[in-house]
């Protein structure tokens, strides 16, 4: 298949997307009822009435996964795709050692079997033979090597945090290795611009819990445009100044809400949120290419923005949060 | 002889050249066509005049190719008229502006239909305009076409 093809479907799946307008009145529904039946006309539909109406973890993350099984059957590179379900394998690496950890530490319920998702490009059970019975060999992406230097880490320090970290590193490696061997300079350049945004939000988790800049190093991954000493360097300096500090980057201008912003929780709220929509419009002049591989990114990222969308919604609405804050989460999808 | 061969060597050009921008260019747009048919079936009538765009630099090669046999008087049974080298280097270089610009152009005029499927699956109301962007390609070749045939209109044979 040609990404010629490829993108002409894409543009065709497009329209199966859902907008802000339909968000909007998914939030003003009265009841999660209500909010079931409007989601009757779209295709989460048929994953709600499979998984008994009332588990939409599930129904979203059934959606996805179908989403990438089609692309799979026609996207040329299938590379594409670990690119976007890579960071689910690492998640799952994550629970699945946190659970042996808590097992270990003598919690015998400490295995949270029903966090691992289906959406990572390893199946679940091989992944978690594989790390129950300690034997990586197959495991792709560096976690052969990644996972024993967990255990030792954690034998080590018993800090969650610290494995949780040294993952991460790896994932954004692996990631950057998998788009490199793609040779394709926007999808490479979607990777770094991914780790600045991770970086960001540390640096912001960071400063908000007042952490000592001279330890935060560790925090932040290496492969970004900005250099994770720059990234550490910033939290020296007063948060109303790092859009300034950045501006040189592409990605400063998104910190503008964190110096106009009071509000902490909002500013952190907006930023995140800045930054999910920032990674998306980097892909965007993909778009007005009919046959740019980025153009697969870009569908399954808006794919994604509509399941987060979608969870903020039925959140709000099941829990009668409120829905001024929820609306201020939503992405701007499709 | 050599004038008559290196005549049929131009009428095998244009025919040849243009005949495979065409088929490059209908295969471009039809490879955007079925993917938006997957998704949009009902949309084959819009994507079937698009594929079809690219065609024409195919036929307007074909039609220089038929001019250039009649002017030889390889067609209706009467038989070759004589030609010099340089008769036949005349025709030859008169068949080359369809030749090369019909190649090169129905590639690129598929390459904008394949954008213009996608964007009618966007906006089917766009029809129009989706037309339009490929056709301003066309303008091209037909220009050529022209130059082709004022040139063969020019070279005197027999």
């Amino acid at each position: 298949m040609s990404y010629v093809y490829t993108v002409a479907r894409l543009r065709g799946m497009e329209n199966h997307l859902l907008d802000g307008a339909f968000f909007s009145r998914l939030m003003d529904s009265a009841s999660i009822d209500d909010a079931v039946k409007a989601l009757g006309e779209t295709s989460y539909s048929q994953w709600i009435s499979q998984s008994s109406g009332v588990n939409f973890d599930k129904a979203i993350d059934a959606e996805i996964l179908a989403t990438c099984e089609e692309l799979k059957s026609f996207v040329p590179d299938k590379e594409l795709l670990d690119i976007f379900r890579l960071p689910y394998d690492f998640h799952n690496v994550k629970v699945l050692l946190k659970g042996l950890f808590k097992v270990r530490g003598g919690d015998t319920e400490g295995r949270r079997y029903d966090l691992i998702s289906k959406l990572g490009t390893i199946d679940t059970e091989e992944l978690t033979n594989s790390i129950e019975t300690e034997e990586y060999g197959f495991l792709p992406y560096g976690l052969t090597d990644l996972i024993p230097a967990c255990w030792t880490l954690w034998d080590q320090t018993k800090n969650a945090q610290a494995v949780e970290l040294l993952i991460d590193h790896a994932m954004f490696k692996a990631m950057l290795n998998v788009a490199e061997n793609l040779k394709m300079p926007d999808i490479i350049q979607w990777v770094k611009f991914k780790i600045d945004a991770e970086n960001l939000r540390a640096a912001i988790r960071l400063a908000r819990m007042k952490y000592d800049p001279a330890k935060s190093l560790p925090f932040f991954h290496e492969g970004g445009t900005i250099r994770p000493d720059d990234m550490a360097k910033l939290l020296n300096e007063p948060q109303e100044t790092w859009s300034r500090i950045l501006s040189y980057t592409d990605i400063g201008s998104v910190l503008g809400a964190l110096s106009e912003q009071s509000d902490m929780k909002a500013a952190l709220s907006d930023v995140s949120k800045a930054l999910d929509d920032y990674l998306l419009k980097v892909l965007e002049k993909a778009k007005y290419s009919m046959d740019s591989p980025a153009n697969v990114l870009l569908f399954l990222l808006t794919k994604e923005a509509e399941a987060r969308n979608m969870r903020v919604a039925l959140v709000c609405v099941a829990g009668g949060l409120d829905r001024e804050f929820g609306r201020r989460l939503l992405s701007n999808g499709r | 002889m050599l004038g008559l061969s290196l005549a049929l060597f131009g009428a095998a050009l244009a025919a040849a050249l243009a005949g495979i921008g065409s088929a490059i260019g209908i295969g471009v747009a039809g490879g955007a066509a079925a993917g938006v048919m997957t998704e949009d079936p009902n949309k084959f009538g819009s994507c079937l005049i698009l594929q079809a765009l690219p065609g024409t630099q195919g036929i307007y090669g074909l039609l220089i190719a038929f001019f250039v046999l009649n002017k030889l008087g390889l067609l209706g049974g009467a038989g070759a008229v004589d030609l010099t080298w340089n008769q036949g280097l005349q025709i030859l270089a008169s068949c080359l502006p369809i030749a090369v610009v019909g190649w090169y152009s129905a590639i690129w005029q598929g390459k904008t239909s394949a954008a213009s499927i996608q964007m009618i699956s966007k906006k089917p109301e766009a029809m129009g305009k989706a037309i339009i962007l490929p056709a301003m390609v066309e303008t091209y070749a037909v220009l050529a076409l022209l130059t082709s045939i004022l040139m063969l209109m020019g070279v005197q044979v027999g």
